[in-house]
């Protein structure tokens, strides 16, 4: 499937526009913001989902579910940075969009198990010292058999 | 991935999960990994690294083995 430059547009718009405003963007909002057609955009997506750079939305390709690190979708993860506040995919992707912003963050996260507050926090490009940890629970070659789980 | 206090809240949430525990890292390996993986993710030059990229990032923290082989048939 080919992978061309209208999709990596698509792609760094997807990414502009999240970065600016803290919500990953439908597919009617970056034809707005480019100069292509909502079907064009959706096929964009389909393709940079063949190529495991984002992942559509379930029964609804004009909304993304997942442009690593970010989520479309509200989940145990958000990321407070440059006084907005992200959504990420888990605990790496949280402190993903630290990294990618770039940004110092607040990550008000919980424990997997007891969900007992565990706050993470990246200053001045390095993150706070804690004692916790992360469980990786699926191997690497099968992180894109359901991704949405990984 | 899950955050997760300690080793001890792990092996609860895998005994209810019925999941085998897997490897755990340390926050400062998380941020290396996301530093690596995502710090250039917003710029034109981002792009998904290939399985042997993947498998030198991980190596680069101290991952290594199967686990993290993005090719490895051990799981099928």
């Amino acid at each position: 499937m080919p992978f061309d430059d209208v999709d990596t547009k698509i792609k760094l718009v997807v990414y502009r526009l999240t970065a600016e405003s803290g919500s990953v963007p439908t597919s009617a909002e970056i034809a707005q913001a480019t100069d292509l057609s909502d079907a064009d955009v959706r096929a964009a997506f389909a393709r940079l989902h063949a190529n495991r750079l984002l992942v559509p939305e379930p029964n609804d390709p004009s909304r993304i579910r997942m442009a690593p690190p970010f989520s479309g979708i509200p989940t145990a993860f958000p990321v407070e940075a440059r006084g907005k506040r992200y959504l990420a995919n888990c605990v790496w992707d949280a402190y993903g969009i630290a990294a990618a912003l770039p940004s110092d963050a607040i990550v008000p996260a919980s424990d997997g198990h007891t969900r007992e507050p565990l706050i993470l926090e990246v200053k001045s490009g390095k993150p706070i010292s804690q004692p916790y940890v992360a469980h990786f629970a699926v191997p690497a070659a099968h992180w894109w058999d359901d991704i949405v789980f990984t | 991935m899950l955050l997760f206090r300690s080793e001890e809240t792990v092996d609860l949430w895998c005994d209810a999960h019925k999941i085998p525990r897997r490897p755990l890292i340390n926050l400062d390996q998380l941020w290396q990994l996301a530093v690596t993986w995502y710090g250039n993710r917003l710029t034109i030059e981002s792009r998904r690294p290939a399985p042997d990229e993947m498998m030198s990032i991980f190596a680069s923290i101290g991952l290594t083995g199967p686990f993290w082989d993005p090719k490895s048939d051990q799981w099928k």
